[in-house]
């Protein structure tokens, strides 16, 4: 009853809930757009730093990752392992690093080997170009260089490099690559020193036949695999073989820390984002309901008079505010859907005037692009309907506080 | 007619001075005691060949290795043993060194950025093989202690000097004119690694110690022991033997 008499209140007078509706819908909507935005940001940055070179999650040798010593190696049959068989993993690699000195045309640089398995890489990361037909490549190892690194040595596609480093055993390793590709990852760093090479050349010149560092994973879900790292860990022991040596599993959030408070910060500044904005149109709201209950002093005490509790009509005036609030509250999200959509599909192309931004170990291209996230939905929905509720409470308190007589002769 | 006199008489002066400074205080010339231990194998020219062990935490090697030198500035080392690396030489062109890698006969460029690197992968850095921190020159002395056996010298960088010890202490034999010990400071002040020297014989009227161990401090189980096994000096070796051409040809 009371709130079919709520909805009749509402539509008594279009124009004022039609205006008080649109300027929620709007910043509602907005707001979802602009989360949206910053989500696609935040994808971008963590998917440059995990699917260029890292993975999502590593496991390696306790302490490689800070080490990089060449000797915590393991079995690379561990990759055929049931246990990395589960729902949330979607692909992984085994790799092998090095660190050599290359020699090009005149020049020599020292620089990263990243040993990969040429068609299991891609699948986990990008820098490696899709796999390439081997035909006119000849006896020696194929190399994919940075495209800084490759200037530096002066060298281009099909050009011969000299590698030269320490291998396993202490013998003075050197051999021949043929620059198969170039990379650019937009990292600067990166592109200066590293090369992708293939796997078992790399385990040859380095004396370590079927040895790897790391085992690379890409997962389903990149924001939630911390979760998935942390249960891997404790599985390991009842899948390694008894002799296998302990390994760790790492996330890309342990790998790479400022990453993880770049997105922690991420989660604050959406929190006063949608507290600004909701300030503002709260404050519409409180307004639009103030002076709706001051120009329907009268219905309410006829209301009263007629026997309606106080407290009823208070409840009354929260549910119209709570029936606006939800029809905003629909409008928004397919408002900010639909916009939120277009984003994510074309999105703004910004190349023509910015560069990529290294930033937090991982590098934004030049693009505003938005990615849907159910929290990005959530968080603006629930604060509107918590703003009408709020904003409307001190009226429906007026209201409800009003003498009839007073109201009554007063007209 | 004044100015023409200064320049002599500043030259003069300058001259005198500090020689005049040494005789009084009779002190060792530490900078001359320096480069000659600095530079005890070279002479004029030498020819050697010499045995690396090297022992690390996870493998240990041992290498035979033919060493030429001509004067300070040039120096050839090829390895002779084993098989495997049979052929791989280096060579120091004044400040610059190469390595020739007959397995693929192409030659690299060591960069100056890893002139501190490993040798090898011994405990001897590019910089040590070819002595590219002529201490003597670049180099403060002082004499910190001295008995009936031993000087002991302590080297500090000159301030204009860019190098990658704060501190280096030779510790030097009093009769023989040779090496004891050598200590590196990095320039924190601790101790980085150290060099023994000893097994000291008569070489064509020069005392030199054949054997030198170098062991990092932050791996005591380590270490690097070279030996000479035959060691001429004055040979017949000139400027030109030392070049890229000749790093390949042989």
């Amino acid at each position: 009853m009371l709130l079919k008499l709520a909805y009749f209140n509402l539509w008594r007078n279009p124009r004022r809930t039609l205006l008080t509706l649109s300027a929620l819908v709007v910043s509602a909507a907005l707001l979802i757009l602009a989360l949206g935005i910053f989500s696609g940001m935040m994808a971008d940055i963590l998917s440059s730093a995990t699917e260029q070179y890292r993975g999502h999650i590593v496991v390696s040798r306790p302490g490689y990752q800070s080490s990089r010593d060449l000797f915590l190696t393991f079995d690379q049959h561990s990759a055929d392992w049931t246990l990395w068989q589960q729902p949330g993993i979607s692909a992984l690699a085994p790799r092998l690093r090095a660190f050599a000195l290359l020699s090009g045309v005149e020049d020599s640089q020292p620089a990263e080997l990243l040993g990969v398995d040429v068609d299991r890489e891609p699948l986990v990361t990008r820098l490696l170009p899709a796999v390439q037909p081997v035909g006119g490549v000849a006896v020696s190892g194929r190399a994919w260089v940075g495209e800084q690194l490759a200037r530096r040595l002066k060298v281009g596609v099909g050009d011969e490099l000299v590698v030269m480093t320490q291998a396993a055993d202490g013998s003075l390793a050197n051999d021949l690559l043929t620059v198969a590709g170039l990379f650019n990852s937009g990292d600067t760093g990166r592109d200066r020193r590293l090369l992708l090479v293939e796997l078992t050349w790399l385990q040859g010149l380095m004396v370590l036949p079927g040895r790897i560092h790391e085992l690379a994973m890409r997962v389903e879900r990149p924001l939630y695999a911390a979760q998935l790292a942390r249960q891997l860990q404790e599985q390991l022991p009842t899948h390694a073989p008894a002799k296998g040596v302990a390994l760790e599993v790492d996330d890309w959030g342990r790998l790479l820390p400022q990453m993880q408070e770049a997105i922690a910060s991420y989660d604050v500044s959406r929190a006063i984002l949608v507290l600004i904005l909701y300030s503002a149109a709260a404050l519409g709201v409180l307004n639009t309901f103030y002076m709706s209950v001051l120009e329907r002093s009268y219905e309410f005490g006829m209301l009263l008079a007629t026997g309606m509790r106080p407290r009823r009509l208070k409840n009354l005036i929260l549910l119209e505010s709570l029936l606006l609030g939800s029809l905003a509250s629909l409008l928004a999200l397919l408002f900010g859907g639909a916009l939120t959509h277009y984003m994510a599909e074309s999105g703004i192309d910004l190349s023509d005037s910015i560069g990529p931004i290294t930033y937090a170990g991982g590098s934004l291209p030049p693009r505003l692009h938005a990615v849907h996230e159910v929290g990005n939905y959530l968080i603006p929905l629930a604060g509107l309907l918590l703003v009408s509720l709020v904003a409307s409470y001190l009226p429906a308190r007026r209201a409800a506080r009003l003498q009839p007589a007073d109201v009554l002769r007063g007209n | 007619m004044s100015r023409l006199l200064i320049l002599p008489v500043f030259l003069l002066v300058s001259l005198l001075m500090p020689t005049g400074l040494k005789a009084e205080e009779s002190l060792p010339d530490l900078e001359a005691l320096i480069r000659q231990v600095e530079t005890q194998y070279n002479g004029l020219s030498s020819h050697a060949v010499a045995r690396m062990d090297i022992q690390t935490r996870n493998w240990q090697r041992s290498l035979v290795m033919e060493f030429w030198s001509w004067r300070r500035d040039r120096f050839l080392t090829r390895i002779l043993e084993p098989a495997r690396e049979k052929g791989v030489s280096t060579l120091k062109l004044d400040n610059e060194v190469w390595n020739y890698l007959p397995k693929v006969d192409r030659v690299i460029k060591v960069p100056s950025s890893m002139m501190g690197g490993s040798w090898m992968g011994s405990h001897i850095t590019n910089d040590d093989l070819v002595k590219s921190d002529r201490i003597d020159q670049l180099f403060d002395f002082t004499l910190a202690q001295e008995n009936a056996e031993i000087y002991q010298i302590v080297c500090q960088p000159k301030p204009q000097t860019v190098t990658v010890w704060g501190q280096l202490v030779y510790t030097i034999d009093k009769q023989h004119l040779t090496p004891q010990q050598v200590d590196y400071f990095d320039e924190e002040g601790l101790l980085v690694r150290q060099i023994f020297f000893d097994q000291i014989r008569q070489i064509e009227g020069r005392s030199l110690p054949l054997r030198m161990t170098v062991v990092p401090h932050d791996k005591p189980e380590e270490q690097t022991v070279l030996t000479y096994e035959q060691l001429t000096f004055e040979t017949e070796l000139t400027e030109s033997f030392f070049s890229l051409r000749q790093l390949k040809q042989r």
